[in-house]
């Protein structure tokens, strides 16, 4: 679990959110690969009995969500735990219908299969409990499998749950059992409810039974999706193979049960730890080569090769070789070459391999002495990428290029997984055992809303592409910009001439924005964090607005501690740029535009707007994160709009001890909002629109009885009379459905500002779909929204289009982006805390986009 | 400390979990019952007699070392219960068919998958194709597919075959599928005295033979269908009661090569009586996929290996250039005291072969150098063969004698 936490942190860390200066890679990839590693298999099928047992004796009968069966991998599929969330009955406007009509309909090609059952399937489920108790699962199972009443039954049972399709005549069957040893053991079968299809339990069920249907296909599972080995593709420069695989689930959508699958890669790497090390010594020559390799390794989790576990790789043992001995369980001593001889008849290729040390977790949590395991380099593989593969372009690119499937291409993989099912024999008997029939591929209906002008200071601009503004814009005046009269450009010895033509660029396209740009003094310092630290000290004084620091390299730690220091303890705007940025020959107008941009933004300025129609409308941002250095403390970021034109920001940001997203701050970030909406309009917003990111599944409970009551009660108490109204809506950036455009007999991603808000739906949902970023490769991911309060009684219509006019308003991107704006703000703000600073950044700050 | 070891130790958990809960499958009860039997002595006695490794573990060692020593290519096993047997044996090399059949059908699907080939073995295919069935069947019937096999092991499995059976067996095992191996293990009931209270070892055996009777059961079989026979065991008696022999007895039967016999190839026709529960293929470098995967694979990983030393070694004379002197520290290097890799790069047969070159922004490297890697030669019969492999994926010059490739990745536009 720890490493999937892990993973999880590091995929936010890596992900290039959106586009911005530096990275002008504009596809927000719509990447499924599961470029971490980290849950291939691991055989631990075992779950203590007890365990459930506890569950289900206080709460066998209680609702749906009480019920956590497990199934073989033990692992609770969070997301299910969700659709337990009943939002919106509660919500009157949208009990009766929840979708929009304005738009041009257009018709999509889902991902999504129906799954067809009879009108009055059901799944009974049954308590299984055994005089005298028995501890082993496996036993559990094997003696309730023996009996004849359950031969032929479609069944699930995981040791103390047991599901059936058809019901026992009895509601209480005993069974007994003879064991070998002559011990005799009574079977007590009790009925605990009756499910219909509907019941989430039952996903769970099916999810099961996909899962043996996709072994019959031969597929592999690793982790949660399945991969199929026999058809790699392999990419041998960087030694990765890569499975392509589906990810596969069932649940019920607004109308019906439907069966989801998606493509995904598995990345392998077909490098030996052995391998990786003899490459590493002729890099780095002997004398770092024990160091080198101890950076590179450590931490890294290996896959060995006879027995397909997973290990991680806390320490190298240089001391031990393959020749020297150990003890085994039976007290033998054997050498580690005979050893592998023996057993797996393999025959080490270096007898002075060093030896890889992990340290087992125990399965019980009592804390014995920690067990090592030693593992031999050569007949382990790495997995997962390592943080320098995954920056390096190249591969990247590499990677890229074969997961990046077009929306055609994804249709044709998943039209053969359907093709498969259908035809396999076995595949067909499971789902017949069942009764479940798998239906035909699914289409819908979505609405492609209407596209939005961008108003800028004198000029209403339509722009070509939704996607990308920036040449549309480029000749019109920005909103509003304070001048820049004093400021410092702080760069090494060597910049020099480089500045000189930036800044004149600078200038000129300042001049044309309508941002006026006076000369900065300039200080030459050496090149290390140390002195620009102290010439920010020198020279920053009260009238200072901004300090431009001009870096040579890359490393975090340059940029890390000038934004520390320039974030709380001097709380100036800063802007960092690379000397090799500014390099770019023939970029130099694009780079002076995009600094410009950020750089007013920095100091308060605003750059264009969108049509509201809401007047008095405050939008706010959530976005929570672990922080990078310390995993206990969870950042949350919070950004709010505080004038009527959404054009003006207040961000926050509050670091709190937690181990789960969930923020407990947030009744002073709102209530300081509010305060700054009143000190700049003199009133208090009609209306308050919540938008939160960074929810993980499972989650949205304690969201709905945590979250939303203190933003309720923060509006509640800023006004005596009638109080703001407020919506809430959980973002997600990841969702199970795909749509596919049909045009000219192809298939191609839907175009932005396509809504989907039928059919894939949740019926116990006010949820919808929105398309509002360009995949230049590969396919597009729908953003999901999910309103889980509302009192603002906002038609659906307005819903989706206030949100799609929100993903203009991201000021470091003349484009769509794939959330609303202040989400993308809050989350901008979370990562540089998260990553770099590490505090809470001055409320000096609050009133500009200090961190884009 | 050793995760076999503990994997093991869990597999014996359930396995004896398990046992117990199935009667009617051939071998495993067995197993069963001699845990029964080992923690009876442990809690009673506590020293008399502890079979360690454990006997069943004795035994399928004693199958593991016979195919270690005679390298069969197709092996059965007879009643092969939860597979385990099959499991310790699909690692060896030698091995291109493995066949498992037993009467539980629930048991064999239950355990299938371990079967199923690995991550690794993907990753680094086996040098000969593997492939491993499991049956549901019984050893009395006769299945023509098992027919031209090298070793067929029953591990304690006749004790459970009724007499009319037993009659049958040794017609379908010697005389129809007529391996040129054959390992019968079944219990010595001049053993079981040594156990308290025991006079079956297992409910479900229909009779435990002391030595001479298997012996003269073994030894009029082989005369009877011209094998020879020697005989054996695991599990040795404790100090002081060495005459009664081994624990578990084993026969080993050879087929004297009748040189008939041995010419006429059985033919595949007729009878399929077993109904195949599992099947899979391991990948191997024998099918064209996989070596075509794998000599593509040491290609253009070699050849970028050698565009990254020539462009390091022009970096490095660019920096020497720079820095006039050449004081380059890393000639001085000491000896390695702990590691050094095994170089398999520079081999002296390489050294004879053209050297990569240059010529403006392409890199070439000559196939005949290429050829001359141990492991593309251990792949490919000929240079020919090794261009037919890596034509589809790699850039050839025009005349198809070198690899080429840009010498630096194309801009990347970040």
């Amino acid at each position: 679990m720890s490493g999937r936490a892990r993973v999880r942190a590091r995929g936010i860390a890596c992900r290039p959110s959106t586009p911005e200066i530096g990275r002008t890679q504009a596809s927000p990839s719509p990447a499924s690969v599961d470029v971490s590693d980290k849950d291939t298999p691991s055989s631990s099928g075992y779950m203590g009995t007890s365990r459930i047992s506890q569950k289900n004796k206080d709460g066998v009968s209680s609702g749906d969500v009480g019920c956590t069966f497990l199934g073989r991998g033990g692992r609770i599929r969070r997301e299910f735990m969700d659709l337990g969330a009943c939002t919106r009955e509660k919500l009157a406007h949208v009990r009766d219908c929840k979708t929009g009509s304005s738009g041009i309909p257009v018709k999509l090609v889902t991902n999504l299969f129906n799954l067809d059952l009879p009108q009055d399937w059901q799944l009974y489920q049954y308590y299984v409990t055994y005089i005298p108790d028995l501890e082993s699962r496996r036993l559990r199972i094997a003696l309730l499998y023996s009996h004849s009443e359950l031969f032929n039954k479609a069944k699930v049972f995981d040791g103390a749950i047991l599901f059936l399709l058809e019901k026992l005549e009895e509601k209480v069957t005993e069974l007994s059992s003879e064991t070998q040893r002559g011990e005799t053991v009574k079977i007590v079968i009790t009925l605990t409810r009756e499910l219909p299809s509907s019941s989430p339990v039952c996903f769970q069920v099916f999810s099961i039974i996909f899962k043996k249907i996709l072994k019959k296909l031969s597929m592999y599972q690793i982790g949660r999706n399945y991969y199929n080995p026999s058809e790699p593709v392999e990419i041998p420069q960087y030694k990765l193979t890569l499975w392509p695989g589906y990810s596969v689930s069932v649940s019920q959508f607004e109308s019906s049960l439907l069966f989801s699958a998606d493509v995904c890669y598995k990345v392998l790497r077909s490098e030996t730890v052995l391998e990786f090390m003899t490459d590493l010594y002729h890099k780095t020559g002997l004398s770092s080569f024990t160091q080198a390799c101890e950076k590179e390794l450590l931490g890294l989790i290996v896959l060995t090769r006879y027995n397909n576990k997973t290990y991680r790789i806390d320490d190298i043992d240089w001391s031990v070789r393959p020749t020297h001995t150990f003890q085994k369980r039976d007290g033998a001593e054997i050498s580690y070459v005979d050893y592998y001889k023996q057993q797996y008849d393999i025959t080490l290729s270096d007898l002075n391999q060093p030896v890889l040390v992990s340290l087992l977790k125990s399965k019980r949590n009592d804390n014995t002495e920690a067990r090592i395991a030693h593992l031999i380099p050569e007949l382990c593989f790495l997995t997962g990428l390592t943080s320098q593969a995954i920056s390096d372009f190249q591969l990247m690119k590499a990677l890229a290029e074969v997961t990046h499937l077009s929306p055609l291409g994804r249709q044709q993989r998943l039209a053969r997984l359907a093709d498969d099912i259908q035809r396999n024999k076995d595949a067909r008997f499971e789902l017949e055992t069942w009764g479940l029939h798998f239906g035909c591929q699914m289409s819908l209906t979505g609405r492609i809303v209407p596209l939005e002008k961008i108003l800028m200071q004198d000029q209403v601009c339509q722009p070509m592409s939704a996607a990308d503004w920036s040449k549309d814009v480029r000749t019109c005046k920005i909103l509003s910009a304070p001048s820049l009269n004093k400021w410092l450009i702080i760069c090494n010895n060597r910049a020099e001439h480089v500045n000189e033509s930036f800044l004149n660029c600078l200038r000129r396209v300042g001049s044309s924005m309508g941002f006026n740009v006076d000369y900065p003094k300039m200080i030459k310092v050496q090149e290390d964090p140390a002195a620009f630290l102290r010439a920010i000290q020198q020279h920053v004084d009260a009238d200072v607005q901004l300090v431009m620091c001009i870096l040579s390299s890359n490393q975090k730690s340059y940029y890390d501690s000038i934004k520390k220091y320039m974030s709380s303890d001097c709380p100036v705007p800063s802007q960092c740029v690379l000397t090799r940025t500014l390099n770019k020959q023939g970029m130099m107008m694009s780079v002076a535009t995009k600094i410009a941009m950020q750089m007013t933004c920095k100091l308060g300025g605003e750059l264009w707007a969108v049509e509201i129609p809401l007047k008095s409308l405050m939008v706010v941002g959530i976005d929570v994160c672990k922080d990078a250095l310390n995993k206990e403390m969870a950042v949350v970021g919070f950004v709010a709009s505080i004038n009527t034109r959404i054009t003006r920001w207040y961000s926050r940001c509050i670091l709190q001890r937690t181990t789960t997203n969930v923020a407990d701050c947030l009744k002073v970030l709102m209530i300081g909002a509010l305060n700054k909406w009143y000190q700049y309009n003199h009133g208090l917003p009609a209306r308050i629109i919540v938008y939160r990111d960074g929810v993980g599944d499972g989650q949205l409970k304690t969201l709905i009885e945590y979250e939303v009551p203190q933003l309720l009660s923060s509006v509640a108490e800023s006004s005596s009379n009638t109080s703001s109204k407020l919506s809430v809506i959980v973002v997600r950036k990841k969702c199970v459905p795909r749509f596919f455009m049909e045009m000219n007999r192809t298939l191609q991603n839907p175009p932005l500002g396509t809504v989907v808000d039928s059919e894939a739906t949740r019926p116990d949902w006010y949820d919808f779909y929105l398309i509002s970023q360009v995949a230049h490769q590969g396919t597009v991911n729908p953003t999901y929204y999910n309103v889980i309060y509302d009192n603002n009684g906002l038609k659906p219509d307005h819903m989706q289009r206030l949100t799609f006019k929100l993903c203009h308003l991201y000021y470091n991107w003349s484009g769509l982006i794939r959330i609303p704006a202040p989400c993308q703000y809050a989350h901008k703000l979370t990562f540089l805390v998260a990553q770099s600073i590490h505090k809470e950044p001055s409320l000096e700050l609050a009133n500009s986009l200090f961190y884009l | 400390m050793d995760d076999n070891n503990i994997q093991i130790l869990i597999e014996e958990v359930w396995r004896k979990a398990q046992d117990s809960a199935f009667p009617g499958s051939f071998q495993v009860k067995m197993l069963q019952c001699e845990s029964v039997v080992d923690r009876n002595f442990e809690e009673v006695t506590s020293t008399e007699i502890k079979f360690k490794p454990p006997l069943y573990r004795q035994r399928y060692q004693f199958v593991k070392d016979l195919v270690d020593q005679h390298e069969p290519k197709k092996v059965a096993d007879l009643g092969c219960g939860d597979t385990s047997l099959l499991w310790m044996l699909k690692f060896h090399k030698c091995l291109e068919l493995l066949v498992g059949v037993d009467t539980n059908e629930e048991k064999l699907r239950r355990k299938e998958y371990k079967l199923s080939p690995l991550v690794g073995d993907y990753l680094k295919p086996r040098e000969r194709t593997l492939t491993v069935t499991l049956y549901h069947g019984s050893a009395v019937e006769r299945d023509s597919r098992l027919l031209g096999f090298d070793l067929i092991t029953c591990i304690e499995l006749i004790e459970h075959l009724d007499s009319e059976d037993l009659a049958t067996f040794p017609k379908v095992v010697f005389g129809f599928l007529s391996p040129a191996m054959v390992v019968i293990s079944t219990p010595n009931s001049e053993f079981n005295p040594l156990f308290p209270a025991v006079t079956l070892r297992d409910s479900d055996h229909r009779f435990e033979w002391n030595r001479m009777q298997f012996q003269t059961w073994a030894l009029d079989v082989a005369n009877l269908y011209n094998y020879s026979v020697e005989f054996t065991g695991v599990g040795e008696p404790p100090a002081g009661a060495e005459n009664v022999g081994y624990c578990t007895q084993i026969g080993i039967f050879r087929k004297n090569m009748a040189k008939a016999a041995e010419l006429c190839v059985p033919e595949q026709h007729g009878e399929h009586v077993y109904k195949v529960v599992f099947t899979a293929t391991y990948p191997s470098l024998q099918q064209e996929k996989y070596r075509q995967y794998a000599v593509v694979n040491e290609v253009i990983s070699q050849v970028y290996d050698m565009r990254r030393d020539l462009l390091e070694r022009l970096k490095l004379q660019d920096d020497r250039d720079f820095a006039d002197t050449s004081a380059d520290a890393g000639t001085s290097e000491a000896p390695c005291q702990c590691f050094q890799p095994v170089l398999t790069r520079f081999s002296a047969n390489m050294e004879k072969t053209p050297k990569p070159f240059c010529v403006g922004n392409v890199f070439y490297v000559p196939l005949e150098r290429l050829f001359s890697l141990p492991k593309v030669k251990h792949l490919c019969i000929n240079i020919e063969m090794l261009k037919t492999l890596i034509a589809d994926t790699v850039m050839l010059n025009s005349d198809g004698s070198a690899v080429m490739v840009d010498i630096h990745d194309e801009d990347n536009d970040d």
